[in-house]
Formats: structure tokens, C-alpha cells, sequence
């Protein structure tokens, strides 16, 4: 018989990591998948949850408005991003700067800019206290399985991730679009060669990723009852640890190391202070990094 | 190109002697301080609360027709101990600052403080509670209870509750551990025992794991040191938990952000403070009523009223001095505060430089704080 607490742990480690899967599948669609350097995928995470929640403070709508409206500003904040802190970078089109390591890695600091930018002006405009969602919204009911407490979150937070990869992999593996963007990170200049629309093709996967980057930040804002302007931060580096771990490309990948990161660190409260639980994340990025240089689960691209 | 940043270059330097010119023709009757407190970062919110607070006392005080005008330089320590240097070394070098107000936290206030002693500039914290911070030297002092005297305080109210198997957590910060630290030592002076005690990291999310590790400890209460953003999400978990284990927690928890973002959750936590924004006398409701206009009719929690008081001793010190106040005068002048009628009760420094304060214990009920007398 197993001891209940240790069920308990295990179901508390779950919903932790599919709450770091939902930002890490985005997230890997861009940077991973497309191959681009995008650190500012925290702040469209918390635009997302910023858009949903400015809508149900003025008009009190149906939950699945709340969705529509940060999907909205995900694909307005996916397709903007692109355009200020990306797409200055592709106007030259020669050969060697296309090939250039340099010019694709720049953009690691314009995304960063626009993430510093967007946090800034958020806490100019909302303040940077955490702002409370009305209880009515909130998707924290517990629900009692067996000997362990989940809450309703869980379910829907898992009913969402299980979509969004359920449907990324059809995208990518099924559809010409899918196509051109594994064509495009795979090599720029041989697509672009073979016709496919590079510019269109980056801006897409932009307003899709970015899309989901928002609609995982407004679940977990109504999951855990708090936003605010800082709230992209954390997630974003479990989001992007769960995504070296698997291997870049691979968004299954990501998504099994999300929930191996949140199992061991619920689990690893039982045997260390919590104080040390976010060495586990930052213990298994420095792990993969030396033993695994390809990820768990990736062995398509050169070293991560 | 040289030509345009020769051009700036005489725009500046123009710009700089009319600014120091200016500056020379202001301190015949101005005063400055100093005030260093985190704008941007995790910490912000706390920091534009003290900017608010201090602005209030500034400009009661500059309207007040006082012999001369008081001006406080805010810089931005992001909570960030290297920045706090960086700021202090900054207000030592300008040496029209007579004093120094801020950190937020303790460990940046004791970071500065090492830069201040060497300079002897006086330095008063509304918030730094370590109990090592005022002993840093003689220009270190603080507007709060520390945790060595509301930790015992703490104990006994809950021992005398009878809980006797006590949990404690709090954040994993200077901070932190002297709330653990000074109330494991109450509840160990008054036959208690500690059954469990832990650290976590502040921001933390997901408090679940830790519920259930701390829960199979079997505390009779719980005893926590946070702050109300992660006071809010530890309760909250607690109530999913289904867990009914009563909480206490320190004067930091005391915000009316705690009950606004933990709702019934909330309920029954007991806590103390020193600043209760519902008493009816006239200088607190003066406070609260100025801070309701500053800020959307949000009522003041107790850190505000803390850094408006301690605006309020520093500038009270620098009319001692007065004229020619210099760093040393005004320190002297500080250790000299006695019953300083403040909005979080009667301020005296002590002679190791604390601030003497009565704690009032306070209960959640029905959404709001309410006075408790055990």
C-alpha cells in the first residue's frame, strides 16, 4: 500500500508540470521548432493574462470570452513581437547573412528588450502589486480522487495542453504551413530557394505560439488566483529548462520534461527544503547540458 | 559628427553648471534627504507604497511653514543588495544629503549600512527588521517591531492558546530566519515545541507540496512568516487542501491585500501589527484619508504607514538640527526621538537605536481585520 502523501506529492507534482508544459509548448513552437531566439515569451504569457483579466473586471463575460479575448491579444502580441524585435533582423537577404549565427542569435537581446519594455509599462499601467481575480472565475474547486485533493484547474489545465499538443503535432507533421515552418528552421535559405514564403511562414508560427503563450498565461492566472506583471518570469525559465531537456525541437519532449520537472520538485519538498526546490529545475538544465547535449528526447539539431 | 557631439557636449555642460547652480541657490533653505526603496522589480509594489507615503509627509511638511524646505532624492534599489551599495555610495558623495531613508528589506538596508557607517551618515529604515541590522553602527536605525520582539510576543499568544506542536515557515531571506529564529526561541522559553521548520522561496506558486509535507508533522497551529502576496497563495492552498489547521503570522502579512487576494481563505488567520487604519484618532484618520485620495480609496496597509512615520521622525530630527544640520547632528538628534506620535503608535529609539512599539493582535473575521484581546 502506498503511503497516500506520497499520491498526494505525485498529483501536486502533475498539475505543477502541466502547468509548465501549457507555457513550454509555445514556447518551443518558436523558439525550438522555428529556431528562433524569442526570450520575450513571459510577457505575451502575462499580456494574456492581463487581457482576460481587464475584460472580466469591465464587463463580467462567459469564461470562454475571457479565453477569446487573451487568444486575441496572444495573436496581435505574437504578430507585433515578430514585427519590432524579429523582422528588422531579415532585411538583409544575402547568403552570408542569412547563414550568420550572429544575426539569428541578435535577436535574443531585441526580445529581451521588448520583454523588459512590456514588463515596465505593465507595472506603469497596472501597478506592480498582484491583482486578485473574482472568485467567481477562478478554476480552484477542489475535487477529492481517491485519497488526493486536485481542483478543477487540473482537469481543464490538462484537458488544454493535451489539445494544444495534440493539435501542434497534426499542424506540424500533416499540413503544408507545418511543413514550411520545420522547412524554414531547418534551413532558411534552401526554403525560401524552394519558394516557400519565409516572412509569412515566421509570422504564423509567431501568432500561433504566441497564441498559446496567452492562453497559458490566462489559465494560470485563474488557476492560481494572482496576476501581475512579474507573473511570466518563473514560468518562462521552467518553460524553457523543459525545453532543452527536450531536446528543442521536440514539443512531446517538452512536454514529458515539463511534468518530469514538476514531479521532482514536489517530489524533492519531501526530502530538502522547499527553499532548495528550484535548484532541481536549474540541477537538471546543467545535467542535460553535459551528459545529454542533444536533449532526452531531440536528436535532430546540432548541440543545444 | 563631431561637430553635433561637440554641440552636445557644451548643451550638457551648460545644463550641468545651470543644475549645480541652481542646486547652490536651493540649499540656503532646502534640505535633502535621501530614500532608497525598490521602484521596479518583484519588490516595486512596496517600494511606490513608501514613494507615496514619503510624498504625503513631504509635502504636509513643506506646507507647513516650516523655517526651511525639505527635498528627498528617491533612487531605485530594485531590492538588489549591489544597487543598494551602488545608491548609498551615490547619497554619501552628495554631500548636501543629512540622511538617509530605506532599504525595504533587510538584507539591502544591511548591504547600504555598511556604507553609510563608514561615512557616517544616519540611515532609518521604515521596514529593515534583522536583528543585526542596528547593530551595524551608531547611524543605523528603525521604524519596526523586529522579529526578536514579536516572535516571543507571537509564542505566547499561541501557547497560551494552548498549541503546543507549532509549524513554522517563512521565506528563505534575512528576514525570514529571524522570524524563525526569534520565535522558535519564544516557543522553546515557554515549553513549546517546534515540531517542524522550513524555508521557502519567495514567489513561490505552488505552496501544495509543502502544505502536505508540513501537514504530516501534525502541528497543533501554524506559524508563518510572509508577506501578503505569498501569504494569499499559501492560505488559499491550505483552505483546497482542506486543511483546518489554524495560522498565525507576523506584522508583514498585515496588508488589506491579504484578505482582497485570498478572500475566505483568509478567515481566521491571526497575526499582529502595530497600525490599524479603523482607529478613530484624528492623526491616523488624517493619514488614511490623505492615502485614500493618493490611491483609489484602497485603505493603507501597516509598511506604508510605517515609512510615512519614519519620513516623518527623520524630518522631525533635521528641525532639531536646524540651522546648519549636519549627518552628525541629525543622528543625534534621531537617538534623541522619544514618543514621536506617529500613526503606528508612540516612537522611541531605544539606546541600541530600536524602535520601541506596542502590538496589537488581530483576527480575519467576516473580511476584514478585527482587534482581538488573546
Amino acid at each position: 500500500m502506498i503511503d497516500p502523501y506520497y499520491l498526494q506529492q505525485l498529483a501536486i507534482g502533475l498539475s505543477l508540470g502541466m502547468t509548465y508544459a501549457l507555457m513550454a509548448i509555445g514556447f518551443t513552437l518558436i523558439f525550438g521548432v522555428l529556431n528562433v531566439v524569442n526570450f520575450a515569451h513571459g510577457e505575451v504569457y502575462t499580456l494574456g493574462a492581463f487581457a482576460g483579466l481587464v475584460l472580466i473586471s469591465a464587463t463580467a463575460p462567459p469564461v470562454f470570452a475571457v479565453i477569446f479575448a487573451a487568444l486575441a491579444i496572444g495573436a496581435l502580441a505574437g504578430f507585433s513581437l515578430e514585427r519590432v524585435a524579429f523582422k528588422p533582423f531579415r532585411r538583409f537577404t544575402d547568403e552570408a547573412s542569412l547563414k550568420s549565427r550572429a544575426m539569428r542569435e541578435s535577436t535574443l537581446l531585441s526580445s529581451l528588450a521588448v520583454s523588459i519594455v512590456v514588463r515596465e509599462a505593465l507595472e506603469i499601467v497596472f501597478g506592480s502589486q498582484m491583482r486578485s481575480v473574482p472568485f467567481e472565475y477562478l478554476i480552484n474547486t477542489p475535487v477529492r480522487v481517491g485519497p488526493v485533493i486536485l481542483v478543477t484547474g487540473d482537469f481543464i489545465i490538462f484537458g488544454v495542453a493535451a489539445a494544444m499538443l495534440a493539435g501542434l503535432q497534426y499542424l506540424l507533421t500533416r499540413t503544408r504551413i507545418g511543413l514550411s515552418i520545420r522547412a524554414v528552421s531547418n534551413n532558411p535559405l534552401g526554403a525560401k530557394y524552394v519558394g516557400i514564403d519565409t516572412d509569412r511562414t515566421i509570422i504564423m508560427t509567431f501568432v500561433v505560439g504566441s497564441m498559446m503563450g496567452a492562453a497559458a498565461g490566462i489559465l494560470t492566472g485563474l488557476y492560481y488566483g494572482a496576476i501581475f506583471p512579474a507573473m511570466g518570469f518563473v514560468p518562462g525559465i521552467k518553460a524553457f529548462v523543459a525545453m532543452v531537456m527536450g531536446g528543442l525541437s521536440s514539443i512531446p519532449g517538452a512536454v514529458i520534461c515539463a511534468l518530469i520537472l514538476g514531479i521532482s520538485e514536489s517530489m524533492a519538498t519531501t526530502f530538502v527544503s522547499s527553499g532548495w526546490s528550484d535548484m532541481v529545475a536549474y540541477g537538471f538544465l546543467i545535467l542535460t547540458l553535459i551528459f545529454f547535449p542533444n536533449g532526452l528526447f531531440g536528436a535532430r539539431r546540432e548541440r543545444v | 559628427m563631431t561637430a553635433r557631439s561637440s554641440l552636445l557636449k557644451t548643451a550638457s555642460l551648460a545644463a550641468l553648471v545651470t543644475g549645480a547652480l541652481a542646486g547652490t541657490a536651493l540649499a540656503a533653505d532646502t534640505v535633502k534627504l535621501g530614500y532608497q526603496l525598490p521602484l521596479t522589480g518583484e519588490t516595486a509594489q512596496y517600494g511606490q507604497d513608501f514613494r507615496k507615503a514619503a510624498e504625503i509627509a513631504l509635502t504636509e511638511f513643506n506646507a507647513a511653514g516650516k523655517p526651511f524646505k525639505a527635498e528627498i532624492v528617491f533612487e531605485d534599489s530594485r531590492s538588489d543588495a549591489k544597487e543598494g551599495t551602488n545608491i548609498a555610495r551615490k547619497f554619501v558623495d552628495d554631500k548636501e544629503i543629512v540622511g538617509v531613508l530605506g532599504d525595504f528589506t533587510s538584507g539591502v538596508s544591511m548591504a547600504a549600512a555598511q556604507v553609510y557607517k563608514e561615512a557616517g551618515l544616519p540611515q532609518l529604515s521604515q521596514t529593515a527588521s534583522h536583528p543585526d541590522y542596528t547593530k551595524i553602527s551608531k547611524y543605523q536605525f528603525r521604524n519596526i517591531a523586529t522579529q526578536a520582539q514579536e516572535g516571543p510576543y507571537n509564542a505566547k499568544w499561541m501557547l497560551s492558546k494552548g498549541y503546543k506542536n507549532i509549524a513554522v515557515i517563512a521565506e528563505q531571506t534575512d528576514w525570514g530566519q529571524s522570524v524563525v529564529s526569534g520565535f522558535t526561541e519564544g516557543v522553546k522559553a515557554n515549553g513549546g515545541t517546534v515540531v517542524f521548520s522550513e524555508f521557502f522561496n519567495r514567489g513561490l506558486k505552488d505552496y501544495r507540496s509543502l502544505i502536505s509535507k508540513l501537514e504530516r508533522a501534525k502541528p497543533d497551529a501554524i506559524y508563518t512568516g510572509f508577506f501578503y502576496e505569498d501569504g494569499a497563495q499559501f492560505l488559499r492552498q491550505v483552505q483546497q487542501l482542506g486543511i483546518k489547521t489554524p495560522v498565525y503570522s507576523t506584522s508583514a502579512a498585515y496588508s488589506p491585500k491579504l484578505i482582497e487576494l485570498a478572500g475566505d481563505a483568509a478567515e481566521g488567520v491571526h497575526l499582529t501589527s502595530n497600525f490599524l487604519p479603523t482607529d478613530p484618532a484624528p492623526h491616523i484618520q488624517h493619514f488614511v484619508t490623505e492615502w485614500k485620495a493618493a490611491s483609489n480609496g484602497a485603505v493603507p496597509g501597516q509598511f506604508p504607514a510605517q515609512a510615512y512615520d519614519a519620513v516623518r521622525i527623520m524630518l522631525a530630527a533635521v528641525e532639531k538640527a536646524y540651522p546648519n544640520p549636519t549627518r552628525e547632528k541629525v543622528r543625534d538628534a534621531l537617538a534623541q526621538t522619544k514618543d514621536f506620535p506617529g500613526v503606528t503608535g508612540k516612537t522611541s529609539f531605544s539606546a541600541d537605536r530600536e524602535a520601541e512599539k506596542e502590538l496589537v493582535k488581530v483576527e480575519v473575521k467576516g473580511g476584514a481585520f478585527v482587534p482581538v484581546a488573546d
